[in-house]
């Protein structure tokens, strides 16, 4: 099939390739000839595709196959677009909102505190993912490859939270719902739901990024950390 | 706010089981599905004690039910059968699901199953306005505190400030003490500047 024809039916996943460094002018050439191109493993960047794009699907022994530097590398862009993308996509929407809705609607500002302490809360984690925590998981898997060469095991790092509801998913499910639910006063209807649509293309984007993190990461390092135990 | 469906789907046949899995994530969303595949897989098994572990609704199959009829009858108006053909159900007063019919009459027969069940519900659930306890437990919420400093403060023990909240999220679609406090602001409970 061509990688064209693919993106064409679903513009929702040109984000999605970018992250595997794939850039538009598909030209007429196959998801096989793309991947050769840019040297990608063809099997993961299918995987990846349909387990976003199809949200019932999610082969997690599959998935555990691939090495933990190709997860981590996926997980790290998908990061990097919530930081200079989808973050400040939401606020440039947000911000006209607020200013062109009448002035002294107080929801409206209070609206714009609560998106700051979600954004907060998501940087903070960008950050621990990069300054510890995929840092710990890359030297892990390292590590065990010279297992044989008996190196030296890792102290065990604390493992980020289980999620039996993920915080940054739970703020953004809110934000959302009080626009939907809860807002009154005057505003701007039509800009409003440019940011609802912002909110919800990085709500889809951080489900599938935390699946993939929480699901397939963490056991991942879970394994890695008995077989490499002293 | 509807209520996502914590459905158990009991099932041997693998196709029927991903078949009836499309048709309510399609057809009836918000839904939770969990397939066992025995009846033995169930993790509150035979016991039923109604802990919380119950599902909503199961779906099983006609001999699963017959087998186990101790647990199927009580709950016999959320649980659904699928029978092959329009077969005689087991026991009476029992929905079946008849696998044969065309895809718009199965959509109808769960529509149905689905909407008797829900009346019960409904009522309550559409009762938004919070209690004043509930007001006072948001308030506190709003300002900070934890559970345990709202059990004090209220004089009630931790597990009735543990059901006040499940409540108040239950009314207003909101989890996160951040989207609780912004209620609140917004409905005057507290002023903005009571917040840290």
């Amino acid at each position: 099939m061509q990688m064209s024809e693919v993106v064409e039916e679903n513009p929702s996943l040109i984000p999605i390739i970018s992250r595997f460094g794939i850039r538009l002018g598909l030209g007429d050439q196959s998801v096989a000839e793309i991947c050769d191109k840019y040297e990608l493993d063809t099997d993961f960047l299918l995987t990846v595709i349909n387990t976003f794009l199809n949200e019932e699907y999610f082969p997690e022994k599959k998935l555990q196959t691939f090495h933990t530097s190709q997860i981590i590398d996926y997980l790290v862009k998908t990061n990097e677009y919530y930081l200079r993308f989808q973050l400040p996509n939401i606020e440039r929407h947000l911000t006209s909102f607020i200013s062109t809705s009448i002035p002294g609607n107080p929801i409206l500002e209070l609206i714009g505190k609560f998106f700051f302490s979600f954004k907060a809360k998501l940087v903070a984690r960008i950050e621990c993912d990069d300054r510890q925590w995929f840092s710990y998981c890359l030297a892990l898997s390292e590590k065990l490859q010279d297992k044989l060469s008996g190196a030296a095991s890792l102290p065990p790092l604390i493992h980020p939270e289980e999620p039996a509801d993920d915080p940054i998913e739970a703020l953004l499910a809110d934000l959302k719902r009080i626009l939907v639910k809860h807002l009154s006063g005057d505003y701007n209807l039509n800009l409003c739901y440019a940011v609802i649509s912002a909110i919800c293309s990085l709500e889809k984007d951080i489900r599938q990024h935390n699946r993939i993190r929480f699901r397939i990461l963490t056991p991942m390092v879970e394994a890695m950390e008995k077989i490499n135990r002293p | 706010m509807r209520r996502t469906k914590q459905i158990a789907v009991i099932l041997s046949d693998t196709l029927q089981c991903a078949g009836l899995n499309s048709l309510l994530t399609d057809y009836f969303p918000p839904v939770n599905i969990a397939d066992f595949r025995a009846f033995d897989d169930l993790p509150e098994n035979g016991t039923g004690n109604g802990n919380g572990t119950d599902f909503h609704y199961y779906l099983t199959q006609a001999d699963t039910f017959a087998l186990n009829i101790d647990f199927f009858l009580p709950r016999r108006s959320r649980t659904l059968i699928l029978t092959a053909g329009k077969a005689a159900s087991p026991a009476a007063g029992c929905n079946c699901l008849d696998t044969g019919a065309p895809k718009e009459a199965l959509i109808e027969q769960l529509q149905q199953f689905f909407s008797s069940e829900d009346t019960q519900n409904t009522v309550a659930e559409r009762n938004k306005e919070l209690s004043m306890r509930e007001k006072d437990v948001l308030k506190l919420i709003a300002q900070g505190n934890t559970n345990k400093d709202i059990a004090d403060k209220l004089n009630i023990s931790l597990n009735t400030v543990l059901t006040h909240r499940k409540n108040i999220t239950a009314r207003l679609g909101i989890k996160t003490v951040s989207g609780l406090t912004f209620y609140a602001i917004m409905n005057g409970l507290v002023s903005s500047d009571a917040i840290g």
